[in-house]
């Protein structure tokens, strides 16, 4: 047989023999699959729709704006130096078409249904369609000299729930809708505030008498080539601040800023598809290293026929690959289903989400994550197993120390209950398995405890009173907190529960090793309850070492995160108090199983010899 | 036995008694049990057989003075004795054809006599490997080569029991069933 | 009975499930035990033996039948209980040695008298006197990967004696030694024997079960012979089979066979 097929042969057969091993891998590198995959597809479910607007309304590729408020040289109300600035620009080489300047009323107040009222800002448009940036009218029509009705944006109408035919009311004024339409010339209404509308001349006089002042001015310009965008801005961006500061704007910057929310979630599942996949790892790996153990006669046997080492090593890393590329299918389909679902959550996406086409990038980062996994939990346990001699591997008993643990000789002066010690003796028998085990549940409480932080500083966001200018958005904001803040919890728990299934797996393959050295101490004298202590001991050494390693490196991570727009909040001491008590407990709870079973075992049939 | 007295004046000639205290430093346990006379009337046997000559030492008519040593026939049959691989029998031929012969006839049950054999085996296992204890040298060796055989003959006699177990129909249950209340004698 | 009886069994039968059918293991067996005195089970693999030792020692349950240990009642007992029992009324001596792999060779053998509850310093103190006893104290220190098969047994040999058990019950003993260190654990269980310590061994090596006061053979679950080994008189016999009154002329020794 030549080596692949003997590779797929050994690898269907082990698949069928173990399925309950198969299945649980398969989980686990679907889950990391699968959370990468979406965060991967959600990521850019935004920009579609994005890109179709910014076609449709012949969006800008620099935006030019000025607004009192910003600049501090002027003082006054003449804008009439501003304008010049703008002429300037727009008359600079590169620049096909202009969108304005458009006059910016500012302070407008919009009474808001339940009482409060929203922070306005009213766009002055001249008549006819712009060259740039002409809103996409998607309900009603858009403005018309005649008439007084306002356009608003559409995220604004959103919220509002106002169509075209209704009235609102803006600093005690009526002002009818006239229709509702899309821009990319500013995020989407409530992640970006004051709301826009768009308004004739004649509104604005109405307006401004009402009570809106002028307080700024846009532009927007189309160049000749969209690349050179960032260019003409670094060329342009004003650095003194003798001349008035007008801020300008790529629309690749505009676009990579209007999706913040998507943003964090994606960017939330690709770190917890990380530790998922580390998780993967510890877990396969121990399932693999056991299977090693298990099949160490089968290997020698076949070693003595003459399969070859690499041969084996062959079939086992195409078993796991299989699994891999299964669950790379997996996860993309989980991919495509899911995120367009989570992105239709989304605050920030104009009009229906758009999962990307599945790209070949994308498919190699899913299916890379599946084949690290496999070959870095793999790779190191077959070796290992290949390298006992054909004889030994027909003898074999699990790999005996080298040294005797001078821990457990201290701990056993310090008079710790024997089975305590007989405990954390076993455990220092294989240090870099406890290592392993260690690091991964390590890394799932450092992630739970950055998802406390992150939970507790969403509270405070959502906890936060609503401003006087705030009422829609404020709402609306809280709103989101909230979901971010369940999605947060969501994981934190899966992570939770993966720790205890990795826990599990690892204590049920300790038990087994361990099951003749059990029943010899019971022959001896040993109760079970001693052995089972013994071994919930040995397994909690990692456990505990996890949550020592795991809380300080959350809180670091947690600094590091801490940067962004989230106010600095401490992850609180109750939290890490949880989390401290909490995982050692799920912990114990998911080694007892196995624990409970050896120790039920009946102890003749355990010293039976092969 | 002979032969080994011949060898023993290979070397040099050698007093009567010097012979007898090899042969017991050789045989170990066994060899408390070897009567001095026996040696005397071996070197009897030899010396008329002409492989042996007697020198005379000293008083007459005491055996310890005299002065064994070898002829030239005495050298030569030693020579022939060390070169010859011939070995002590190997087949249980007697036994074997006892239990078959048992079986044919219905004189007796095969299965018994193995029985019975196997404990009279047993017996000597013990008595051999219990004074192993304190025989170091060569003794030691011979009880260790008894034993060896002894516990090899226990294992043939095994498989003969399973045979005539197989052969002989239903094993006697019921008879070997009242055997355990041997148990309870003392 | 008069004499104390270390442990005596009756009626024992334990059935296994083989693929479905059941199987009589231990078929109905009485046993017992005399302080002082060397019992051996012999009989061909698959008959049950080593079923048997487990049953005494409380490794397994019977299905019926009852035991009585060092005169008490034993067959009904709890697991726990079992434990506590085994610490200090038996030995165990297994064909496998089966130490602990991560305790030093003298931690294996106080192991069960840390286990019923002495202090560590009398309890490494009596470790190392049997260990002395046994010839095995200068390896003290090693880890059982370190020693020899022989050296094991006489640490697991120690280990078993630490508590003075009433009974110690061997498996296979000799099964995983070479003939030296074979004959060494024959003599120290004979010592054993002779300085009063009763002992169960189970063994199908005819070497091992000589030893014996009183041999027991097994077949198919059931005991099919008995026999007292400690009669006859010595030397005599022996000179018979070293073939020394055969005087008679050269030629190959004859045997008895």
């Amino acid at each position: 047989m030549g080596s692949v097929r003997l590779a797929a042969h050994l690898a269907w057969r082990n698949i069928r023999r173990r399925p309950a091993q198969a299945a649980l891998i398969l989980l686990t590198l679907t889950m990391a699959t699968g959370m990468f995959s979406v965060g991967i597809a959600l990521y850019g479910s935004a920009d579609g729709p994005w890109d179709r607007v910014w076609k449709a309304t012949d969006g800008f590729h620099v935006s030019a704006s000025y607004y009192r408020q910003g600049d501090l040289a002027r003082t006054g109300t003449d804008l009439t130096e501003v304008r010049h600035r703008f002429a300037e620009l727009a008359a600079a080489p590169g620049v096909r078409a202009v969108g304005g300047p458009w006059l910016q009323l500012v302070q407008g107040r919009l009474d808001v249904a339940h009482g409060g009222y929203e922070d306005l800002t009213a766009e002055v448009r001249g008549p006819g369609r712009s060259l740039v940036d002409q809103p996409l009218v998607t309900e009603g029509s858009w403005l018309a000299p005649a008439s007084e009705g306002i356009v608003l944006e559409q995220g604004l109408a959103g919220a509002l729930h106002a169509h075209p035919g209704d009235r609102v009311r803006i600093d005690g004024q009526r002002f009818t809708v006239r229709g509702v339409a899309m821009t990319v010339s500013q995020g989407r209404f409530p992640l970006t505030v004051p709301a826009k509308v768009w308004v004739t001349p004649a509104t604005a006089n109405l307006m401004r008498r009402a009570g809106l002042t002028a307080g700024g001015i846009e532009m927007q310009l189309r160049l000749d080539d969209p690349d050179d965008a960032a260019a003409f801005a670094a060329a342009h961006g004003d650095i003194e601040s003798s001349t008035p500061t007008v801020f300008l704007e790529t629309w690749r910057e505009r676009r990579a800023a209007s999706h913040s929310d998507i943003d964090i979630l994606a960017g939330t599942l690709l770190a917890a598809g990380i530790v998922v996949g580390l998780l993967a790892v510890a877990t396969a790996a121990v399932i693999v290293a056991g299977r090693m153990a298990a099949q160490t006669r089968q290997i020698g046997t076949l070693k003595a026929v003459g399969v070859t080492p690499w041969q084996i090593v062959l079939a086992l890393l195409t078993e796991h690959l299989a699994l891999a590329g299964l669950a790379t299918v997996i996860g993309l389909g989980a991919g495509r289903l899911i995120a367009p679902r989570l992105a239709g959550t989304s605050l920030t996406v104009l009009g229906d989400p758009e999962t990307p086409a599945l790209s070949g990038g994308q498919v190699a980062v899913v299916a890379g994550v599946a084949v690290v996994v496999v070959v870095l939990s793999t790779v190191r346990p077959a070796l290992r197993g290949m390298r006992h001699t054909t004889l030994r591997a027909l003898a074999t008993q699990a790999r005996p120390p080298r040294r005797p643990a001078r821990l457990a000789q201290l701990a056993a002066s310090a008079h710790l209950p024997l089975a305590g010690v007989l405990g954390l003796r076993s455990a220092w028998r294989r240090p870099s398995r406890l290592l392993t085990n260690a690091a991964g549940l390590a890394l799932a409480v450092a992630m739970i405890v950055v998802a406390a932080g992150l939970r507790s500083s969403l509270s405070r966001l959502a906890a936060q009173p609503t401003g006087p200018g705030e009422a829609l958005s404020g709402a609306a904001i809280g709103t989101l907190y909230q979901q971010v803040r369940v999605i947060v919890l969501a994981t934190a728990g899966l992570l939770l529960v993966l720790g205890a299934v990795n826990a599990f797996i690892v204590a049920s393959f300790a038990a087994r090793d361990g099951a003749r050295a059990h029943a010899m101490l019971r022959a001896v004298g040993a109760t079970a309850r001693q052995t089972v202590v013994s071994l919930v001991v040995s397994q909690s050494g990692a456990c505990l070492l996890a949550v020592a390693a795991g809380i300080p490196l959350g809180l670091g991570l947690w600094q590091l995160i801490d940067g962004g727009d989230l106010p600095p909040v401490a992850v609180p001491g109750s939290a890490l108090a949880l989390v401290a008590v909490a995982v050692p407990l799920v912990f114990a709870a998911a080694v007892s199983l196995p624990a409970w079973r050896l120790a039920h075992r009946p102890v003749a049939t355990a010293l039976a010899y092969e | 036995m002979k032969d080994p007295i011949l060898a023993l004046l290979a070397k040099a000639p050698a007093h009567g008694y010097e012979v007898r205290q090899r042969l017991v430093d050789a045989l170990g346990p066994p060899g408390q049990a070897l009567n001095p006379g026996q040696v005397y009337v071996a070197l009897g046997r030899l010396e008329r057989a002409g492989l042996v000559l007697v020198q005379q030492v000293g008083q007459q008519r005491h055996p310890d003075k005299k002065v064994y040593e070898l002829t030239a026939a005495g050298s030569e049959r030693v020579a022939e004795w060390l070169a010859d691989v011939s070995w002590a029998k190997v087949m249980p031929t007697e036994f074997h054809l006892k239990l078959v012969t048992a079986a044919v006839t219905g004189l007796a049950d095969p299965v018994a006599l193995v029985d019975a054999q196997r404990h009279e085996l047993l017996r000597q296992l013990r008595e051999v490997q219990a004074l192993a204890d304190p025989a170091d040298g060569p003794g030691g060796l011979l009880l260790e080569g008894a034993a060896l055989r002894l516990a090899a003959d226990v294992r043939w006699l095994e498989l003969c029991e399973q045979y005539w177990l197989e052969r002989g129909g239903q094993p006697d249950r019921a008879g070997r069933a009242s055997r355990p209340d041997r148990n309870d004698e003392r | 009975m008069s004499t104390p009886t270390a442990v005596a069994a009756r009626g024992l039968v334990k059935t296994y499930a083989a693929d479905g059918v059941p199987v009589r293991a231990v078929d109905g067996i009485d046993l017992v035990v005399e302080v002082g005195e060397t019992v051996s089970v012999m009989g061909p693999s698959g008959c049950g033996k080593s079923t048997l030792l487990h049953l005494l020692g409380g490794l397994e349950r019977p299905d019926a039948g009852e035991i009585v240990l060092d005169g008490r009642r034993v067959d009904g007992l709890s697991e726990t209980a079992w434990a506590v029992l085994r610490r200090r009324t038996l030995g165990f001596v297994f064909q496998a040695f089966n130490l602990v792999d991560e305790l030093t060779a003298v931690e294996n053998v106080e192991l069960p008298a840390l286990l019923v509850g002495a202090p560590s310093r009398r309890a490494r103190r009596r470790a190392f006197e049997l260990m002395e006893r046994l010839g095995v104290a200068d390896r003290a220190g090693h880890l059982p990967g370190r020693l020899s098969g022989g050296e094991r047994q006489r640490v697991a040999v120690a280990r078993a004696l630490i508590n003075g058990p009433r009974l110690i019950l061997a498996d296979e003993p000799t099964g995983n030694l070479d003939s030296r260190a074979t004959a060494e654990i024959l003599r120290l269980f004979a010592d054993l024997g002779r300085s009063g310590q009763s002992l169960l061994v189970v063994s199908h090596d005819a070497r091992v079960a000589s030893t014996a006061d009183r041999l027991l053979t097994m077949r198919d679950g059931a005991i099919v012979g008995h026999t007292r080994l400690d009669a006859g008189s010595p030397g005599a016999l022996l000179a018979e089979m070293a073939g020394l009154p055969d005087l008679g002329g050269p030629g190959p020794r004859g045997g008895k066979h």
